[in-house]
């Protein structure tokens, strides 16, 4: 019989408060198989792993159960130091007894009881346990980055720039995402579209880097450093390796179409280049605007392209493409104002959100910079700006905090004033949020030497009262209402998940959160990973982001892809599902209940077998598993029997 | 002996005049004198409300020039007030020009007729802040040191429990008085020790007193005396000393209006810092005036064995 | 804006802020006067939380100063705060922007004055007192609250 050692940790007070420990380890002494036992009050600490390896040798335990914390936290520690010593890492379990015992019980005889029992149960176990050896996976060494924002930009550089292959898919026909509909950026003022245009070429030329705008992730399948992905990649009706980019073929278009780039306060043709510094600088045709698409006449593009660049005929085609690892970087949007009812439900004219007023300010935008509203084109005197348009609302919209909104505020009402010395900035707010390097300051200055009227209170109204844009609000530091009859309203409306999300992550198979952004593996200590092995998150698709934080969290998950690609093979857990062939039926029911894919029928065998690079050990099959096939290592059906026996208090 | 441009303000020249002759007693036993200036007006009390009232700085300005005028460049205060306005307009004239100007034109012998901003200025560049204004302890701390004090005591006041009380216009506003720190300061403290007596902590010594509320709202500054006179009781304090001619009359005689007012309160003698110097010093018992106090002294004073003659010369 | 429709006067009616009444020359002739930004103010409470006459007023120092942001004259006018204020500079050794906020109190009293009334005249005063109370209270007092 195997020789177990047990070793109770204290964890400070955290454990031996609720839980009699000294009573554990007596008790512990008392079981089967249990050769040694012996408390500390920290067995993670470096005496405590000292104390662990030395008693495997002197006590020549062939096995040992660490009473302690969470797996989640230390199995890898204590695992590591029980190879040191000699074991089988899998000949190593944790009992948990301060997450799912003292923390949560106050009892101290029933929590001890009940640890006593958790212990227990993991004797059982490791009686059982075989030895294993980690699954070795190999990997592709090139790396997929869905969205062209800048968060996909700032990765996809970074891993090319250390001799990786990157495929940089967009869904527009131009990288640069929202940055580059931005005018200035706070705090620094800087010109949004000139300090990221150099990253743009940069990204459009790096050898390392191939380019697919103006496609879509169809389908995803395998597994990390394995996946195969197939992309559609959308007729543009234009020739690009012709097209010399001229813009003949924009200028006498008769289509109007609203321009999403400009928040349609403009219009373009249907055949359009997004905005002059797009990357790639080519044009495509959008189908549902297009005259010759909608009544089979015009074609006046394909008459003026003197190259013959213009093909009505393309299609979509697909590629396929094998990557090892998949950066999902697609941003954000924005509420749409007409989901805003008390805000005017996008029918006053002169209400627009900060995107637009973006648009507004930017020198390349359709005023050149000018600060015109868009119902008559007059300069405003008096604008409001409205801070957690749909944020920080539960109730009714959006729950979080923009994040963002404080600080672009501010920077409107700034670049306002600077552009229309005698107008008048007011903001409401609810409170000013400005938790970055610089940020307080700039806000300080704003309101010190810019003459913002800062009125802290949520907007209640606003509608439209001939040429004024009324906003009814208040101001709680006076306890007084506010009215204003405005000449223009500006929303910071929540920033929201892309609406594409949703459908993405299906296809990827990672996680959303309850507000429908990306799910990273551990909100602090993994804030760039997803759950599953292989996929890394980027910029505002995980949560409302600044640029600054959007760059580095890009950064990061480049810099855990290059890590990936760095080795040349993966280690995978091998305590996962495998198959008894002689027991499977073939009936395939493990095939629907696999969350991961992990599981094919072997049509020659008339078997399932187990992807073993692409299982991750949750045992859905094996509980699926009618003619009991399929059995989890080192979890297998008469362990857990066992197990079960020992919880219960029996043996 | 050596001599120091000495103003004593209205309220120590009669009101509070024992305070002064304390002050004059004590000085003289350490080695200098007090040189009350030959012609002084009152210093206004509080510097203007604003910057337009150019008039109300004029009365302190020509004090602080006539000092000057008459060859010294330290000037000794001993009541709060004056001090905190005596060197804000001075500092009102070092810093800002137009200020300087306009008050040298009102200073002049002869106002001259060209507009004061033009290139010759001379006459309005006269007095530009040369005179240190220093309060008395101020100058017993840097000038002449603690440790003389401590040196010459004749009556140490050693088993008494002393609450220092600062008030506001000793520290505040702290950017033009730089006398110490305004939130932990240490200055009447250390005075304390000097003179071998105990300081006592409490959480009020720089809170305010009411100040001239006492006149037009004098229920205010009752309500704030208790919570100051309650809270060195409560920590200790056999008594409390002070600075400020102001402070001292609000903290002594409103203990009537405080003990009608609260059942609970138990009063809690007022010292001058001129009074208790004076005294360990060893001038003669019965010059520090304690018969004009409202709250009775004595019993203080009988615990260290001083009212009844014992310590001391004379 | 005075409506008079025979109606009586709302407890609390809106303001309705335009740009010429927060530029209306109160906050600029306060500033002045004070030399200081009132602007600079972010509404942190400092100045109200350690005030120890806070109790007496009837409107929080740093609402005074709210007040001024927009303009709001005539609240100020007639609050008693101005006259309970002691002048002890509490609120401006703490404020973290740096107002002198007894200097713009001061401000506030002169234009109050301005006005033409003296809030407290010689006339108000206990004779008891004035025979006895220390002469910086006196002049203080006038100084502070009269013309």
């Amino acid at each position: 019989m195997k020789r177990i050692g047990i070793f109770v940790c204290h964890c400070g007070i955290n454990i031996a408060e609720t839980v009699d420990v000294k009573r554990v380890a007596e008790e512990a002494m008392k079981m089967d198989g249990v050769a040694y036992v012996q408390d500390y009050i920290y067995m993670c600490s470096e005496p405590g792993q000292t104390l662990v390896r030395e008693k495997i040798v002197e006590e020549k335990l062939d096995a040992v159960i660490i009473a302690a914390c969470s797996p989640n936290l230390h199995e890898s520690t204590f695992r590591a130091a029980a190879e040191e010593a000699g074991l089988n890492p899998w000949q190593c379990e944790i009992a948990n007894i301060r997450e799912q015992c003292s923390w949560i019980h106050s009892n101290r005889e029933k929590a001890t009881r009940k640890a006593i029992k958790i212990v227990g149960t993991l004797v059982e176990k490791t009686r059982l346990n075989e030895s294993l050896k980690p699954i070795s996976v190999s990997i592709t060494k090139k790396a997929l980055v869905i969205g062209g924002g800048i968060a996909g930009i700032q990765a996809s550089l970074d891993i090319a720039d250390s001799g990786y292959k990157v495929i940089l898919v967009e869904k527009e026909s131009s990288i640069g995402g929202h940055m580059a509909q931005l005018s200035e950026t706070f705090p620094t003022l800087d010109c949004s579209q000139c300090i990221l245009t150099p990253k743009m070429v940069a990204a459009g030329k790096h050898p390392n880097i191939e380019l697919m705008v103006y496609s879509e992730i169809e389908e995803v399948s395998g597994y990390v450093g394995n996946f195969i992905v197939k992309i559609r990649r959308k007729a543009p009706f234009v020739d690009w390796s012709t097209c010399t980019g001229c813009g003949l073929c924009m200028e006498k278009c008769p289509a109007k179409v609203p321009s999403i780039f400009d928040r349609e306060l403009t219009t373009h043709g249907a055949i359009f280049v997004p905005f002059p510094q797009a990357v790639p600088n080519k044009p495509v045709i959008i189908k549902d605007y297009c005259i010759y698409f909608k009544t089979g006449k015009c074609r006046l593009c394909e008459k003026v392209c003197e190259i013959g660049a213009i093909n009505f005929e393309q299609e979509d085609q697909f590629v396929e493409e094998e990557v090892g690892a998949i950066i999902t970087a697609t941003g954000f949007e924005t509420l749409p104002v007409a989901d805003l009812a008390e805000y005017g439900a996008g029918d006053v004219p002169d209400v627009i959100d900060g995107l637009a007023f973006e648009r507004l300010l930017s020198a390349s935008g359709p005023t050149v910079g000018e600060v015109k509203r868009p119902s008559d084109g007059r300069i405003p005197k008096e604008i409001v700006f409205v801070q957690c348009a749909g944020s920080r609302d539960p109730e009714r919209y959006r729950p979080y905090c923009s994040k963002i909104c404080c600080m672009y505020t501010t920077k409107h009402a700034l670049l306002y004033k600077h552009r229309v010395h005698e107008g008048q900035p007011y903001i409401f707010y609810i409170d000013i949020r400005t938790g970055g390097k610089g940020y307080e300051e700039f806000y300080h200055n704003a309101e010190e030497e810019e003459g913002i009227i800062y009125l802290r209170g949520k907007v209640a109204k606003i509608f439209r009262d001939g040429d004024k844009t009324v906003v009814w609000g208040t101001d709680t530091l006076t306890g007084r209402n506010i009215e204003i009859a405005a000449d223009l309203v500006v929303l910071a409306t929540a920033v929201t998940p892309k609406d594409s999300t949703a459908e993405l992550v299906k296809k990827l198979r990672i996680q959303t959160g309850p507000n429908g952004f990306l799910s990273e593996a551990h909100p602090k200590l993994r804030p760039v990973e997803c759950i599953n092995s292989g996929f890394y998150i980027a910029g505002a698709a995980q949560g409302p982001k600044d640029i600054p934080e959007t760059v580095a969290q890009a950064s990061a998950a480049a810099c855990k892809v290059i890590s990936l690609f760095s080795r040349d093979h993966l280690e995978q857990d091998p305590a996962i599902a495998w198959v008894d062939e002689d027991l499977c039926s073939g009936c395939r029911v493990c095939i629907s209940v696999c969350p991961y894919d992990a599981r094919e029928y072997d049509e020659e065998k008339e078997i399932v077998i187990v992807n073993e690079a692409l299982c991750e050990g949750c045992g859905s099959c094996v509980a699926a598993c009618v003619c009991g096939a399929t059995q989890q290592r080192n979890l297998t059906d008469s362990q857990i029997k066992s197990m079960v026996t020992a919880s219960l208090g029996g043996k | 002996m050596a001599k120091v441009a000495y103003y004593p303000g209205c309220a120590l020249n009669e009101r509070s005049s024992h305070l002064d002759r304390s002050a004059r007693d004590a000085t003289v036993k350490l080695g200098f004198e007090l040189d009350e200036l030959d012609t002084w007006t009152c210093c206004g009390a509080v510097p203007p409300v604003s910057k337009e009232r150019v008039m109300n700085l004029i009365a302190p300005s020509r004090i602080l020039k006539d000092v000057r005028d008459s060859g010294r460049n330290v000037l000794i205060t001993i009541c709060d007030f004056c001090y905190n306005t005596l060197k804000r307009t001075n500092y009102s004239i070092i810093s800002d020009e137009i200020i300087r100007k306009r008050v040298n034109a009102f200073l002049a012998d002869d106002t001259p007729e060209r507009d004061y901003l033009e290139k010759d200025d001379s006459i309005w560049e006269d007095y530009t802040g040369e005179v240190r204004v220093i309060h008395l302890m101020e100058y017993l701390r840097d000038e002449l040191g603690y440790d003389k004090i401590t040196e010459n005591l004749k009556r140490p006041l050693k088993g008494l429990k002393i609450a220092p009380y600062y008030g506001c216009v000793m520290l505040r506003p702290q950017n033009e008085i730089q006398l110490d720190d305004p939130e932990n300061p240490s200055i009447i403290e250390d005075f304390i020790t000097a003179l071998d007596a105990q300081s006592v902590k409490y959480p009020f010594r720089t809170e305010c007193c009411g100040s001239y509320l006492s006149i037009s709202s004098p229920d205010a500054s009752t309500r704030l005396c208790y919570r100051i006179l309650t809270s060195a009781r409560n920590n200790g304090a056999d008594a409390i000393v002070v600075s400020c001619p102001l402070c001292f009359y609000n903290l002594d005689s409103r203990q009537k209006a405080i003990t009608e007012a609260y059942s609970d309160f138990k009063p809690v003698p007022i010292f001058y810092f001129t009074q208790l110097l004076s005294l360990a010093l060893g001038v003669e018992y019965g010059r520090q005036g304690f018969e004009k106090h409202y709250v009775d002294v004595t019993p203080v004073l009988d615990k260290i064995g001083i009212s009844t003659g014992k310590g001391g010369e004379e | 804006m005075s409506e008079n429709l025979g109606l009586a006067t709302p407890r609390n009616p809106p303001v309705r802020l335009t740009r010429d009444m927060v530029n209306n020359g109160f906050k600029l002739r306060v500033n002045e006067l004070s030399g200081q930004n009132t602007d600079a103010c972010y509404q942190c409470g400092n100045c109200s939380s350690g005030c120890p006459l806070a109790q007496e007023m009837d409107i929080l120092p740093n609402r005074i100063i709210r007040l001024v942001q927009l303009g709001q004259r005539e609240d100020i006018i007639q609050s008693e705060t101005l006259w309970i204020c002691a002048s002890c500079f509490q609120c401006t050794v703490r404020c973290p922007k740096g107002i002198d906020i007894q200097a713009v109190m001061d401000a506030l009293r002169q234009i109050a004055l301005e006005e033409g009334v003296d809030h407290f005249g010689p006339d108000q005063i206990d004779p008891e007192q004035a025979a006895e109370v220390p002469q910086p209270g006196l002049v203080g007092v006038y100084r502070k609250l009269s013309t």
